[in-house]
């Protein structure tokens, strides 16, 4: 390592970069034991923890195939084979004619061993055979997950509508050379290359053709999924090339005049929009029991000192009225409090809030008047609140809970830090 | 009946309801029988309930063309046709400045922080949002990109295509009547037999 840690290249911020590095490691790390496993056709799970175990099978390193004991990925095996110029496991070509070529020659040498009586070379070339067929599968269950993958991330890794548009006819092309490769093979022959034997039987026609009709049904899966996007992504398309054709249209024709539509013996369906209508109410006295709640609210009605011409109230509408409404009636009450605490000053002794209010007979609910004259006392500067004295006359409302209910507020001035209350 | 008033009205006063600007609504609309309902009862208003092309968004249409509903419907194709262009060349605007991989679709969110600082950093997007605020649809008077923005989203969200969820946060979801405009402009694309399926998308030429 240097001393001076260099700034990350490119590569190295990609965040793919950390992951196959812990994955290369991962392969390091578990060398001997992989490496057995690669020589004997079957890795042995005792050799991880369990820990490795799973890291390894996360990694995409190791798998179980049906009803097989742990292996080596194909494309590790192929990874190994290669490094190792190991002509006898390598893969020169993937396609599956090679695979079943393969197969076949496999097991013309596995019949004539077992003739021979060579037990031995029985055994290995069975492993082989075993690990052919492993490998067939499992190429297959790879592109198709790696299909899969690519459809869940709806080809998130690449940026353009285009691009996706193309991503998706590559898959639907990888698609289909699967399913060519499905369809060479020839499950009758397997039968015939099987012959008699029972382990040849399971491993080349009852296994293969489970793992490849459990492919063939993710297959139909990922092809439903791929129109779908396609006609999607197409949808797209057609609407972003629509924007852009019609602007540059638009743009290159000004003097375009569209077709006059609304006077057409038949309307088209997109540009039949009703114009709005807006629901108006006014007051009307023609029915006796409305006539107490209108008269509350004529009451209410501030008397405004400005005269508003006729016709701005016409076009105000009601809410602003309103809106008016309480801010008039808020200053009012602002003002009558102010009134009761200059009465307070002049008076000689505390008064009560609610004795002033019907004294002065104002048209507050006591509550309400309440509630401004501790607003107003609390608003006081602190030292004009030190020449008050504000005592909260509240009752418990119920014995159930703490919820006092301030019955009247008593208010007087403070004469020599002596508070003279009211009889 | 009477729940539905509220609702009634605001198709009355021209409302375009989809999933966006009022979801509750929008499901409830999707009952034919509540839709005869409504139609029973503005039949006198010479109106009926309404959707496009694909059901995303419901608003009411008249009944009988009479002349009267005619008069209203020219007054509003020619104002929806004079934004025509100003709203397609936002909607390229907002899609090119923000990145986007496709046009712009009901749903879609649009932060407006995010759009002016895109379009801040690059001259032509300046440029061209200058002239687009400059249209009479938007009349805008100003020189300063973020009052044009301003500007351009209010009269929009005005004009029923966003809603802004927050009056306080600049922040604004495309609403369905935008399914709407397109299905228009496919729809003139396809009466007037416009040359523009073949054609290659022209270059963003300005002025």
């Amino acid at each position: 390592m240097s001393q001076v840690s260099k700034p990350k290249s490119l590569a190295q911020s990609n965040p793919l970069f950390e992951l196959g590095k812990e994955r290369l490691e991962l392969i390091g790390k578990h060398a001997d034991a992989l490496m057995q496993g690669y020589l004997e056709g079957q890795v042995n799970e005792l050799a991880f923890s369990q820990q490795a175990l799973q890291k390894l099978l996360d990694s995409r390193i190791l798998f179980y195939p049906e009803e097989q004991s742990l292996s080596l990925r194909p494309i590790v095996n192929e990874l190994i084979a290669s490094l190792t110029r190991d002509e006898r496991k390598r893969q020169i070509n993937t396609d599956v004619g090679e695979h079943l070529d393969q197969i076949d020659t496999r097991v013309q040498s596995l019949q004539a061993a077992r003739k021979k009586g060579d037990y031995a070379a029985s055994e290995h070339h069975m492993q082989l055979l075993t690990e052919r067929v492993n490998d067939m599968t499992g190429q297959f269950g790879d592109a198709i997950e790696s299909l899969w993958h690519r459809l869940n991330t709806e080809f998130g890794f690449v940026s353009s509508l285009d691009d996706k548009i193309l991503e998706i006819e590559l898959a639907q092309r990888q698609l289909r050379r699967i399913l060519d490769g499905f369809g060479i093979i020839n499950f009758d022959d397997l039968i015939q290359l099987a012959g008699s034997d029972g382990a040849l039987r399971k491993l080349l026609v009852s296994q293969l053709q489970a793992r490849i009709s459990e492919h063939s049904g993710s297959l139909l899966e990922v092809q439903k999924r791929l129109v779908l996007l396609m006609a999607r992504f197409r949808q797209q398309q057609d609407r972003a090339l629509l924007i852009n054709r019609m602007a540059a249209f638009l743009r290159q024709h000004p003097n375009f005049q569209i077709g006059d539509y609304p006077n057409r013996s038949q309307v088209p369906e997109v540009i039949n929009q009703a114009h709005g209508i807006s629901a108006q109410a006014f007051i009307a006295l023609d029915r006796a029991q409305d006539s107490y709640t209108l008269a509350e609210l004529a009451r209410t009605v501030p008397r405004e000192p400005e005269q508003v011409s006729q016709s701005d109230k016409q076009t105000e509408g009601f809410v602003i009225a309103v809106q008016s409404l309480v801010a008039t009636q808020q200053k009012q009450l602002a003002k009558d409090v102010e009134d009761f605490f200059i009465q307070v000053i002049e008076s000689p002794e505390a008064l009560s809030g609610v004795d002033y209010l019907f004294e002065q007979a104002l048209p507050w609910e006591p509550e309400m008047w309440l509630f401004q004259i501790v607003a107003e006392y609390q608003g006081l500067p602190e030292q004009n609140k030190q020449s008050f004295i504000l005592e909260k006359d509240s009752a418990q409302k119920s014995r159930f809970n703490q919820l006092h209910i301030i019955q009247d507020v008593t208010v007087g001035m403070r004469f020599f830090g002596d508070f003279q209350a009211a009889g | 009946m009477i729940e539905h008033g509220p609702l009634l009205e605001r198709l009355l006063e021209g409302e375009f309801i989809c999933s966006i600007t009022d979801e509750h609504s929008f499901h409830k609309l999707q009952n034919d029988e509540l839709v005869n309902d409504l139609n029973h009862f503005l039949r006198p208003l010479n109106r009926r309930v309404a959707k496009n092309d694909d059901g995303s968004v419901y608003f009411l249409a008249y009944c009988d063309l009479t002349q009267n509903a005619r008069q209203h419907l020219s007054h509003q194709f020619a104002s929806t046709v004079q934004s025509l262009l100003p709203m397609l060349e936002w909607m390229q605007l907002v899609q090119e400045a923000l990145g986007r991989d496709g046009a712009l679709n009901a749903g879609d969110t649009i932060k407006l922080q995010d759009f002016e600082s895109k379009v801040v950093d690059n001259q032509s997007l300046i440029h061209r949002l200058a002239h687009l605020a400059n249209d009479r649809v938007f009349k805008s008077s100003s020189d300063k990109p973020d009052m044009q923005i301003k500007q351009v989203f209010k009269r929009i969200k005005e004009m029923g295509y966003l809603h802004q969820p927050h009056k306080d946060r600049l922040f604004y979801i495309v609403t369905g009547k935008v399914e709407q405009l397109i299905e228009l402009v496919r729809f003139i694309k396809d009466e007037e037999n416009l040359p523009i399926d073949d054609a290659t998308p022209e270059q963003e030429a300005m002025f």
